[in-house]
Order: structure tokens, then C-alpha cells, then sequence
């Protein structure tokens, strides 16, 4: 059974851009992505099916149940994550993460405990005196505490050191094993490859394309820098587009493997070499060029 | 949850509020014994407020010189006003401020559902006023204590206190509707002190002449207004009946907007 099964939603502001007919589901012990610029229309289709607004048109449910009619009842087993963390200013974490607890009716002492110490979060500072990134720790344990069945996540790793992250990837990851399902909304493509089994796109408001990873990953683009000793070199490797050629600049596209790139540019007098990742746009311009 | 945590947020306020109400409702009773003695002076200063004035602060039928009539006429405003101030800056942010704060959004995750939000948050705030309320009770009698030879009248103090109460509650639930329509803590602070303050000034003018008198019917302060609650010994029930309309009503409406609102966060 789906867990979540979004049909046509839309949301209309009267000046920004919502969603429009955006229609996807999750089943049960997916980890699934939503990706899309910023802007695009995440935090709209999670608040959505939060009920925090109410949609303008279409339906969705979470475990079977509509997100209007019956949201308190699923919240019950929702844990979420928002984009931007705000809490009560007079409250330590400690504070916070039993009040939360509270709601749910099951606080597990043990299990608070456990995921501090994994997060590295001191659950005695006062919240307000916290680092954002810090506060995002206590939005993950928050979102995590009470074992929910599916846990939302907004931009969840924006304010996370690489090493903190990667500790949030492997609770996730347990979470999952324990029968949980994720929904992970990000504007950083890497992250959601590294972790997410399908992903949905949506762009200016509209899902584009629902994907799973293998797929996407099979069409991975780099945007690469090469800055030669001398202009006027003539660069050909094989599977590589050039964009741009300025003076001792060449940029190019490259989607193939990375040992024959660096094959093909051995010998050549270079002086640096940039590697990067690609916008999205590029990524969907790359992508829907077939 | 929510109750608990209200009643505990909003305690350090409560207690100062309580501790200056009922410091100034002693401290001027125990002046009036001084007060009543010099009873000749007392009708000269009487005679020297201009008609108007004593016709707007009820002066003329109201013996200040009283245990009563002065508690009507200077310790009972005390205790509206500043009361109905209290009553609006609580009520007036409690809801808002969860948007103002952004904590909203983490509130609403929570499996609680919007109606059980507004409800507790309510309970809170006529709690904290039904609180305040009963302290200045007490501290009037308590300063009462100062008068040795005079007593007041039972029934009536009962209906000023009632009438006080009631006043507060109409504000807390004007206050609360707005805080759950807009979201910005500084607006609903502003609109709701104003709509006290003005309300205040529209009594006191009504009294100023016979063609301002429908203005009464605007002002909650008239309702309560202890020159007419001591003379007859009673609440016009009209003025019940409006006040009830108000409270019932804005917090009615107050649950149905946060209901089906759009929470910006």
C-alpha cells in the first residue's frame, strides 16, 4: 500500500507561484526524494500534506487517510523536519524534545539519549544559545524520537558538518530498516543520489518527472574547468560537449567515466582542473535533450 | 500540554500584575479613613469639579465620602482598566505569536489538532484573568479592613467583581480573535490596547451629555460602570447579555478562523 498517494494537489497563492497538479506516491520503506530549485514548490507540497495550508484543489492521504480530514490522526506517526528550525526560546533541548514527546505519548528516555550522543547535540543548552546547525540537530531528533512510520524532511542537511551528516544518513538509513518511510526534499542533487531509492523533480510549481536514482545516476553530468598553460589547444575527449572556449578557459560537459577523462587530458599542459556539479538546470537540460 | 505550558510561560507576568493591582487597591483603601474624616473638605473638593466632570465620572451619584462610593469612583477604574489592559496584552499574542515566533510550524507537525490549540490556549488566558480577578477581590477586602466603622455592602461588592470579571473576559476574547486572525504580535498588541483605550475614552465622554449617551452602548466600561451597579444594585441585563454575545462569539469565531486559516510560516 502507498503511504503516500498525492493526486492533482494544488495550491494557488494569490502572488506567488504555488503547486499545480503535482501527483506522486511513496510506498511503504521507500526512501524517496524530492528535488527541484529553489522556489520550486517543495516546502509548498510538504506543508500541504501537513495540513499547515490547505490545498486549493486535489487530494492526498497518508496511510490511507485524507491530509485534510484526518491530518491530527496522521501526525500521530509523522515525524517532520522543517527547512527552517524554530523553537521556544525559553526552553532547553531537553525541554523541547519531551514537550514533543509529549504529544506522541511514547518518550523513550533511552532513545532521546542515544540519538544526542550520535548527533553530538548537548541536550542541556538552552536552545536559544544553539548554532543553526545545532538546532537542525534538534529538529532530527525531534522528527526521529517518536519511531514514526513517515518521517518528512525539508532541506534536512543544510547547517550539517560532512561529519554529522553522515551520521544522520546512517539513522536514516536505519530508520528505514526498522520499516520506516522517508521523504527527502533537497535542492542538492548529490545527496538525494547518495540515499534516495526514486526521486520526484518538480520545477516552477510542476512535477516533471518521477525517476528512480539508478536512472538518474546513469546520466550524471559534470561541468568540467580545464585551464591550459597556452590558449588556442585544441581539447577532444570523447563523450565530453564543450560550452565554452575564453582564452586559456575551455568548459565543457562531461557524462562519461572519469578514468577516461582523465586519460584523454593526460598530457595536455594543464595548469588547473575543475571538477564540478552540475546546476540542476543543466541537469535537466542535459537530461531532456534526448 | 499546551494548557500547562501557558499557565507556566505566563506566570512571572501574572504574579506582577496581581502583585501591582493589589498593592494599589490596598494602598488606596487604607487612604480612604484620612479621606473620609476631612468630610467638609471632601464636599468643597466635590463642589469645585465642574458639572461635567462629575457627570462623567458618575461623581453625582456616588458619595465619595463612602466606604463604597469610594471604592466605585477611584479603585474600581483600577481595577477595569487596568485589568482590561492585562487581559488584552495577554490574550492579544497568545495565539499570534506562534506565527510571529515561527514555532508554529513545529507546533502544527505535532499530532494536535487546531480546535484543541485554540481551546487550551483560551483556557489559559481565562484562567490567568479569572486569577488576577481573584486577587483583587481579595485585596479589597482586605483593604476594606481599613475602614473600621463601615462595611460594604455584600451583594454589591459580589456584582462589581462579577462585572469586573466579565469586563476582562470580553477584552481577553476580543484580544484572542484577533490574535488568531493576523499573525504580526505588534499589530495585535496595537489594535487590541487601542480598542480598550478607546472604548475607555468613548464611556467617560458618554457621560458628557444626553446626545452622547447611545455611545454607553459601545463601550464595554459602561456596561460595568459602578456608579449605576451600586445605585441599583445590580448589572442592567443587557449589558450581561452583550457581554456574553462577545465573549462566546469572538472565541467561536476566533476557533473557526484558526480552523480553516492558512498558517504562513
Amino acid at each position: 500500500m502507498a503511504v503516500v498517494d498525492v493526486r492533482n494537489l494544488t495550491k494557488t497563492y494569490k502572488k506567488n507561484r504555488g503547486i499545480v497538479d503535482v501527483s506522486f506516491s511513496i510506498e511503504e520503506g521507500e526512501i524517496f526524494g524530492f528535488i527541484g530549485p529553489n522556489g520550486a514548490g517543495k516546502s509548498t507540497t510538504i506543508r500541504t500534506l501537513l495540513n499547515i495550508i490547505f490545498p486549493t484543489s486535489g487530494s492526498a492521504t497518508i496511510f490511507g487517510k485524507d491530509i485534510v480530514k484526518d491530518s491530527t490522526e496522521i501526525r500521530q506517526n509523522v515525524g517532520y523536519l522543517p527547512s527552517e528550525v524554530h523553537y521556544y526560546d525559553d526552553m532547553k533541548v531537553i525541554d523541547l524534545l519531551k514537550y514533543s514527546a509529549r504529544f506522541h505519548k511514547n518518550f523513550k528516555e533511552n532513545r532521546m539519549n542515544e540519538l544526542a550522543s550520535r548527533l553530538d547535540l548537548d541536550l542541556h543548552r538552552k536552545i536559544e544559545d544553539l548554532s543553526f546547525g545545532n538546532r537542525k540537530k534538534v529538529g532530527i531528533v525531534q522528527a526521529l524520537l517518536h519511531e514514526p512510520k513517515l518521517i518528512i524532511l525539508d532541506e534536512p542537511t543544510s547547517g550539517l558538518d560532512p561529519l554529522i551528516q553522515s551520521h544522520f544518513f546512517d539513522l536514516l538509513l536505519e530508520e528505514r530498516e526498522n520499516g520506516a518511510t522517508i521523504f527527502f526534499s533537497s535542492h542538492i542533487l548529490s545527496e538525494v543520489q547518495k540515499i534516495c531509492d526514486r526521486v520526484a523533480i518538480i520545477k516552477e510549481g510542476k512535477l516533471i518527472q518521477v525517476e528512480s536514482i539508478e536512472y538518474l545516476t546513469k546520466n550524471r553530468v559534470k561541468n568540467i574547468t580545464v585551464i591550459l598553460d597556452q590558449p588556442g589547444l585544441e581539447l577532444i575527449i570523447p563523450g565530453a560537449v564543450i560550452k565554452e572556449k575564453k582564452g586559456n578557459e575551455i568548459s565543457l560537459l562531461y557524462s562519461g567515466e572519469m578514468k577516461e577523462l582523465l586519460q584523454g587530458l593526460n598530457g595536455f599542459p594543464i595548469q588547473d582542473l575543475l571538477i564540478e556539479e552540475p546546476s540542476l538546470e543543466e541537469v535537466f537540460m542535459h537530461y531532456y535533450e534526448k | 500540554m499546551i494548557f500547562q505550558r501557558e499557565l507556566k510561560r505566563s506566570r512571572k507576568s501574572l504574579i506582577i500584575w496581581s502583585l501591582v493591582l493589589a498593592g494599589l487597591i490596598i494602598w488606596l483603601l487604607s487612604i480612604f479613613p484620612s479621606f473620609a474624616k476631612s468630610q467638609a473638605s471632601m464636599e468643597a473638593l466635590m463642589e469645585s469639579y465642574p458639572e461635567s466632570i462629575r457627570q462623567m465620572f458618575g461623581m453625582n451619584q456616588l458619595n465619595l465620602g463612602s466606604l463604597i462610593g469610594f471604592y466605585g469612583l477611584e479603585v474600581y477604574m483600577m481595577v477595569t482598566l487596568l485589568g482590561s489592559i492585562y487581559a488584552a496584552l495577554l490574550a492579544s499574542n497568545i495565539l499570534a505569536k506562534e506565527e510571529g515566533e515561527k514555532t508554529v510550524e513545529f507546533l502544527l507537525s505535532k499530532p494536535i489538532s487546531r480546535s484543541r490549540i485554540v481551546s487550551q490556549k483560551a483556557l489559559a488566558v481565562f484562567v490567568n484573568i479569572i486569577i488576577l480577578n481573584a486577587v483583587s477581590a481579595v485585596s479589597s477586602l482586605i483593604g476594606f479592613q481599613f475602614a473600621k466603622d463601615e462595611d460594604i455592602p455584600g451583594k454589591t461588592f459580589v456584582l462589581l467583581s462579577i462585572a469586573a470579571l466579565l469586563l476582562h473576559l470580553t477584552f481577553a476574547s476580543i484580544s484572542f480573535l484577533f490574535s488568531s486572525i493576523m499573525r504580526k504580535t505588534r499589530n495585535t498588541l496595537s489594535i487590541s490596547l487601542a480598542v480598550v483605550i478607546v472604548t475607555y475614552f468613548l464611556n467617560v465622554i458618554s457621560g458628557l451629555s444626553e446626545d452622547l449617551e447611545i455611545l454607553k452602548y459601545f463601550s464595554p466600561f459602561k456596561y460595568v460602570d459602578s456608579a449605576n451597579i451600586i445605585s441599583d444594585n445590580r448589572i442592567e441585563p443587557i449589558f450581561i447579555v452583550i457581554m456574553g454575545i462577545l465573549i462566546a462569539g469572538s472565541i467561536a469565531a476566533a476557533f473557526f478562523i484558526y480552523k480553516k486559516k492558512d498558517i504562513a510560516v
